[in-house]
């Protein structure tokens, strides 16, 4: 297996942040087939992780594993210093701390954009109707969309879709975000409006892991690349590194056949 | 050049075998005939064979008198056959009405249930749909009635059963006959207390309005239905104590009834068919606006023309009801309103002052009363609860059946994603998955609910007295099954149509937003 100690730079920004997700050593299977092997890595505070790797490398069932979606069967995973066990109460906890963006949107198509967006402020966090359509509209200014506020998701196209699912995510308020692929379902010319969306959420602070296929959003954006093959970190890096000088053949193997 | 081959081409009329419009009438007008004809020669046919063999089949029933005991109802001894009918039907509304309620509940818990991700819970779900699913319903209903019939105690077993006190210092009684417990009945001073609890039911509406919009501007739990509910009590306690306040409503509704009742029998007419003859006008206003296009109107296809040309018809069938084959109509419907209001004027009379509600001590009554011995009081007869309980088992394990689907097919991305919101799984259950499930549900649902009136008719084979068990009871007394079953037709066509109608309706309401 091969063994990721490459230390990373750490850039100046990340300086003494605190850590926000710790995986150590996680493991998961599937019947007999081994989805997640060892994988080990700590996301600091406001730290933009991108991960690469081809298709069934592992990097959904990963993310999955963050706030359980997917149980993880061995390893400690910490999310803000709860760790994530079968007790129902750190579940509830680490849910209302990490926002998740799916690739396929998943807003709720019976209510109103306005509707998606504070359902759960209302019923989680208990706000007053008024409260949580206000902050709701300011989540919509700010993904650009606030005149969608009244249409069903149904109405919508695929990027606007996707902005009202990452404001969805951000009425929790959280403190980590979590991209499962989020552009993957879009029309090439909506891609960079939800990139745009993206960019500006990294440029705010928000710590954020992102799966994609988007090398340009990972050259731009990320702090830090990982780079996943069948279930393990095989390699992880600057942008800079990874792009131009990777160290495993896997990697290089990789990049020739997307660049 | 062009144009002008272009303009004969359109002057052109093709043969009228070809022409498509004239097709289309005369095929039309061909069916209506057809279908016309059809009922012509079989009614003749029928109605000659009758009139061969003798027999005939007429209304008669329904205003003759009829010697027969009704086990339960709001009548038990029905002075004639039309009474007799009207108690069935109601024994099949009560029915009906208490198993859709229930079977709704029932089938939603244990299709949930099925899907659960506890073991011992999902396995007892699917053990009984697929135990009750798998059995006729006549079997299971046969089966029960047998079972309580057997294991609660018969009058044989009381030593004196007319003078023996029951359970409870006799407010209650358990008997193969059913159970009873005390009946509240409408007293005195029931109708002035009934004012005041709309009083109280409408000052708790606003008051439910009030605490629901403060929760959802200062947020906390505001408690808007208990608040609600208190109000309505506080106005029965206080309406118990001073109903005879609203005696004086008496008198002017005895005047409002002496009023209509002078309301002349053609002004009614006049009035009926001014209504009848607006909303045909108004129909087909509705449905030209309908045809109308940004580009003007739209070229009215010969389909429509007949819809117009029906709704004409249907207003002046309608006219021609009121004033050439039923003029007495308008003035039944004079006399009949001016009767309720004196009716109504009579309940609040100001000797009325004694009690809003009052309470029957359940007894076992002599022999005659009912078919054998029984009970009165509130009862929970043996015929009605067998019924009951098999129509709503049944019909919950389809309707259970369905909600599974329905949730099924509600994608997994939604319950994941209002877990990543933070949901419970309630919540989640609640918000986001049952109301798009429902929505997949409710056509199906719909069709339970039709089979769950049709077949309280089943209660005929333990004797439960529906419609159908009245109604063949007349039938064989009077020789009359010709005219009694086509009332018991229209009754259930009546029930089954209504419930697809407001089935349609919520599928209207509930339809998501597409583009």
């Amino acid at each position: 297996m091969t063994e990721s100690t490459t230390a990373v730079p750490i850039p100046d920004r990340l300086k003494g942040a605190n850590d926000m997700i710790e995986c150590d050593q996680v493991n998961k299977w599937y019947g007999d087939f081994q989805a997640l092997k060892d994988v080990t890595a700590t996301i600091k505070e406001r730290e933009v992780v991108v991960v690469l790797g081809p298709s069934g490398s592992g990097k959904s069932t990963w993310i999955r594993c963050i706030n359980r979606l997917e149980q993880h069967q061995a390893g400690r995973i910490v999310v803000d210093g709860v760790e994530l066990t079968n007790d129902t109460r750190n579940i509830e906890k680490i849910r209302s701390e990490v926002g998740m963006v799916f690739q396929q949107f998943n807003l709720f198509p019976h209510l109103t954009v306005l509707d998606n967006i504070t359902l759960a402020p209302r019923w989680v966090k208990k706000q007053p109707k008024s409260e949580a359509e206000e902050n709701g509209m300011a989540l919509l200014e700010r993904v650009g969309i606030p005149e969608q506020a009244e249409k069903f998701p149904g109405q919508l196209s695929g990027g606007q879709q996707q902005r009202v699912a990452i404001a969805r995510s951000l009425a929790m308020e959280p403190r980590v975000m979590l991209f499962d692929e989020p552009t993957s379902a879009l029309d090439p010319e909506m891609i960079k409006e939800v990139l745009d969306v993206m960019k500006e959420l990294a440029r705010e602070g928000m710590t954020m892991m992102v799966v994609t296929h988007e090398m340009g959003f990972a050259r731009e954006v990320a702090d830090r690349i990982i780079f996943m093959e069948a279930g393990a970190i095989v390699e992880e890096g600057t942008p800079e590194h990874f792009f131009t000088n990777p160290d495993s053949d896997r990697t290089k193997l990789f990049l020739s056949q997307i660049l | 050049m062009t144009t002008g081959s272009l303009a004969t081409t359109q002057q052109q009329r093709p043969p009228f075998y070809r022409d498509a419009v004239v097709l289309k009438w005369a095929v039309q007008l061909a069916v209506l005939a057809a279908v016309i004809a059809a009922f012509w020669f079989s009614a003749s046919v029928g109605l000659q064979s009758l009139d061969d063999k003798g027999i005939d089949a007429d209304f008669d029933y329904i205003t003759e008198s009829v010697g027969i005991q009704i086990a339960e109802g709001i009548d038990t001894k029905p002075n004639n056959g039309g009474r007799a009918l009207w108690v069935g039907m109601v024994n099949t509304l009560r029915m009906s009405a208490a198993g859709l309620i229930l079977a709704t509940m029932l089938g939603v818990l244990i299709g949930v249930s099925r899907l659960s991700s506890n073991w011992m819970v999902s396995k007892l779900a699917s053990t009984f749909i697929e135990t009750v699913r798998n059995i006729p319903l006549l079997v299971q209903i046969i089966i029960i009635f047998t079972v309580f019939t057997v294991i609660l105690p018969g009058f044989r077993d009381f030593e004196d059963p007319f003078n023996e006190v029951g359970p409870i210092n006799g407010w209650l009684h358990i008997t193969n006959k059913g159970v009873a417990m005390p009946r509240p009945h409408i007293a005195d001073g029931f109708y002035q207390w009934a004012i005041w609890l709309l009083i109280g039911a409408i000052i708790a509406r606003f008051v439910y309005k009030n605490r629901a919009n403060a929760r959802d501007e200062h947020g906390g739990e505001t408690y808007p239905g208990w608040i609600a509910l208190g109000v309505i009590a506080i106005f029965a306690v206080i309406g118990w104590l001073a109903h005879t306040v609203f005696s004086f409503l008496g008198a002017p509704i005895q005047t409002l009834s002496d009023l209509i009742g002078r309301v002349p029998q053609a002004a009614v007419q006049i009035a009926l068919t001014v209504v009848a003859f607006a909303a045909a006008a108004r129909w087909i206003q509705n449905f030209f606006a309908q045809r109308r296009t940004p580009g003007g109107s739209a070229r009215l296809t010969d389909d429509d023309w007949f819809r117009v040309i029906f709704a004409g018809l249907g207003a002046v069938l309608a006219a021609g009801v009121l004033w050439v084959l039923w003029p007495g109509l308008s003035s039944w419907i004079v006399n009949s309103t001016s009767d309720l209001f004196r009716v109504i004027g009579d309940k609040f009379s100001a000797e009325r002052t004694g009690a809003p509600l009052g309470f029957q001590r359940p007894d076992i009554v002599q022999p005659g009363n009912f078919a054998n011995n029984g009970v009165q009081g509130l009862v929970l007869t043996t015929w009605f609860t067998a019924l009951f309980f098999g129509v709503v088992m049944y019909t919950s394990a389809f309707i259970a059946e369905i909600v599974r689907g329905g949730i099924l097919a509600v994608p997994k991305g939604q319950s994941e994603a209002a877990a990543a919101m933070g949901l419970s799984r309630m919540q989640s259950l609640r918000k986001v998955i049952l109301p798009q499930a429902l929505r997949v549900s409710l056509p199906p649902l719909g069709n339970q609910y039709l089979n769950l009136v049709k077949n309280t008719s089943l209660g005929v084979a333990i004797g439960y007295a529906d419609l159908v068990t009245v109604g063949s009871t007349i039938g064989n007394q009077k020789g009359q099954f010709l005219t009694v079953f086509p009332v018991i037709m229209a009754f259930y066509l009546t029930c089954s149509l209504s419930i697809s109608a407001v089935v349609n309706y919520f599928n209207r309401r509930l339809a998501i937003v597409e583009r």
